[in-house]
């Protein structure tokens, strides 16, 4: 059985994984980019399941630096760059991962314009979207090839 | 045009009451007042002011007027000061009667001081259009889009009055031909207008493009992801007669526990409604979110099904949850093209072009504009209208700041795109120029709406962008810059209509 790592800020994500791809797959959890980061030091995975956005994370949790990003992108507002670092969150966590030598694929439930996954896969290899919860797309991504 | 008729349609509307008054009773002026109300035609207030106050009807639109007056000023009131109860005020008049087109200009002054500004120039322009004459009311649009202003400046000529020689009789005969066809033309035009899709909305009232983005992001996410589509697999089982253990619970505890189906599809179209008008009720103008109703209601009457053990629910389940899976689809099709307006060197040079067509800036002798190549396919996410507003403020500050130095007088306008860690693309479009005045940061975050970059902040904030001051380089003594995301969607938005 391959290992499947799902990092969300709830358990909806894995709730789904372990009804619908559990035949496949041993689910493991993490909620933040830490726990992840732990977890693939720990015992590693083959794929990784990602959620976008954390909107119930709390702000210790977020991977990102809400000053620098407020500085950077939003004119100082540091509560603007807090909902940008929560509703990105996913995308962030995985630059984490591939930081630390993490190359398993990943997979987004989420229609990302092409362009932008593009870009995800310019900047971070194996990354592949579906656009809603269905095992078998999510199976097909895992698999294909880069 | 559409406007234009309807002003004349209003005129010709109060002449027909006057003069044809005779030939019809109170209780049929009453019925097509009120219906031109109904249709929010601009032609109602003066259809009900000129009801008879002698009839019953008439007494009664009269004191609905006046009651309707009270709400309206009221509202305006608290808008302008700020007070909270603005919109129940103005809720209240609207459920009364038709607003005095002439409280179009307090009220937009009210939008103004309240940094409102695109309310403010809609209003504005409302009451120019409705023949408002007060001269400010066009400075004071012109400040807040110029272009804007120049539509209604001069005014246009007043109708020419008939000859004095026409029999009164043939004057009468021949408004009311062309009232009755104006008002079956108009009744036709506003009932399609109140029919409206969501598609046909959009492509005609671009300042509700962000509304509606947030709107439908907020029903994919919470009500058709989350909820619905997430248990396709198993309603692929279900049908398939293959359910897992778990799965069939999963299914039910998804589309049956927690808030019923009907009421958070129900709501999730009420925020709709409150936000485009109550006319613009979804189930009964467009297609798709009537087809989309009708299988959400499906899959809330399956519980039922469910239970007793129908052998016919799996397959009726799975009609409905593609039906919405294609709705969705759209739905996502559809928002990611709301929204986009190229940034290219033409719409640098329209921006340019236009501030130098103004008085202040265009006395400005400049030795250098240069519009540099921009990234070709670049867009944003920002309507047209406001992101041209807030260039030109921008363009507008760098030449009157070196209009008070001495030449060299130059200004630069280019375009910068990054790539951010989330996929993401910046998009930066500077404006430097050569003043050495200095601008500071704070400068760029105030929001007192008597300066150009209060408005450009507050225009900005609704598409998550900002402003940044840059720091001299390339021979500019200091420079700001638009930042914004870059639209990323390429797809067209297909009819929402031809696919739940």
């Amino acid at each position: 059985m391959k290992r499947l790592l799902v990092i969300e800020d709830g358990t909806e994500y894995s709730e789904f994984a372990r009804l619908f791809l559990g035949d496949g797959f041993v689910v493991a959890s993490a909620f933040s980019a830490a726990e992840a980061l732990a977890q693939l030091a720990g015992g590693g995975a083959d794929a990784l399941l990602i959620d976008l956005r954390f909107d119930r994370a709390p702000r210790e949790l977020l991977f990102g630096d809400v000053r620098e990003t407020a500085a950077r992108l939003f004119a100082g507002d540091q509560p603007r760059a807090l909902r940008y670092l929560q509703d990105q969150q996913g995308t962030l966590i995985l630059a984490a991962l591939r930081a630390a030598g993490h190359t398993q694929p990943a997979v987004f439930v989420h229609d990302f314009p092409p362009r932008r996954l593009e870009n995800l896969r310019r900047l971070y290899g194996r990354v592949a979207a579906v656009p809603a919860f269905d095992a078998a797309a999510i199976r097909a991504a895992f698999e294909a090839r880069p | 045009m559409a406007r234009a008729l309807f002003g004349f349609a209003a005129l010709v509307t109060a002449l027909a009451a006057c003069g044809a008054r005779d030939a019809q009773s109170p209780a049929e002026h009453w019925a097509r007042a009120e219906s031109l109300w109904r249709e929010r035609s601009p032609a109602a207030f003066r259809a009900w002011q000129a009801l008879s106050p002698q009839s019953d009807e008439g007494r009664r639109a009269h004191e609905r007027l006046t009651l309707a007056e009270q709400h309206y000023l009221r509202g305006i009131a608290l808008l302008r000061d700020g007070q909270p109860g603005s919109r129940e005020a103005l809720l209240d008049g609207v459920a009364q009667a038709p607003m005095d087109p002439a409280l179009y200009l307090p009220l937009a002054r009210a939008c103004r001081s309240r940094a409102l500004p695109l309310r403010a120039a809609e209003f504005y322009r409302k009451y120019l259009q409705q023949g408002g004459t007060e001269p400010a009311a066009r400075a004071e649009l012109a400040q807040l889009d110029a272009p804007l202003g120049d539509i209604f400046d001069p005014a246009p000529p007043a109708t020419a009055s008939p000859p004095s020689t026409t029999p009164l009789l043939a004057v009468i005969a021949g408004g009311t031909l062309v009232l009755l066809a104006l008002i079956s033309g108009a009744t036709i035009w506003s009932r399609r207008r109140a029919r409206r899709s969501l598609v046909e909305l959009a492509a005609a009232s671009p300042e509700l493009h962000p509304a509606l983005a947030y709107l439908i992001g907020c029903l994919r996410h919470e009500l058709l992801k989350h909820r619905i589509l997430a248990v396709g697999d198993a309603v692929r089982a279900l049908a398939a007669g293959t359910p897992q253990p778990g799965q069939r619970a999963f299914l039910l505890a998804r589309l049956f526990s927690g808030e019923p189906l009907r009421v958070a599809w129900a709501g999730h179209l009420g925020t709709f409604m409150r936000a485009l008008g109550p006319r613009f009720d979804l189930v009964r103008t467009d297609r798709g979110f009537r087809e989309a109703g009708r299988a959400v209601g499906e899959l809330a009457s399956l519980e039922v099904a469910f239970a007793r053990g129908d052998a016919d629910a799996p397959m009726r389940l799975q009609r409905a949850y593609e039906r919405l899976r294609a709705f969705d689809r759209a739905l996502g099709a559809f928002a990611a093209g709301l929204v986009q307006t190229p940034v290219d060197a033409a719409l640098l040079r329209e921006v340019v072009e236009a501030v130098r067509a103004e008085y202040a800036a265009g006395q400005v002798p400049l030795d250098e504009v240069q519009i540099a190549d921009v990234p070709a396919g670049v867009a944003v996410e920002v309507y047209r209208l406001d992101l041209t507003l807030i260039l030109k403020n921008l363009t507008r500050n760098a030449i009157l700041a070196v209009g008070r130095g001495a030449a060299p007088r130059r200004i630069a306008l280019d375009v910068r795109v990054d790539l951010e860690p989330t996929g993401e693309e910046i998009v930066r479009v500077r404006v430097r120029d050569s003043s050495p005045e200095p601008l500071s940061p704070s400068a760029l975050t105030g929001r007192a709406q008597d300066r150009g970059l209060g408005i450009v902040t507050t225009a900005l904030d609704r598409y998550d962008g900002c402003l940044e001051l840059l720091p001299a380089a390339d021979g500019f003594e200091k420079g700001v810059a638009v930042r914004l995301f870059r639209a990323l969607g390429d797809e067209p938005a297909p009819p929402l209509g031809a696919v739940a």
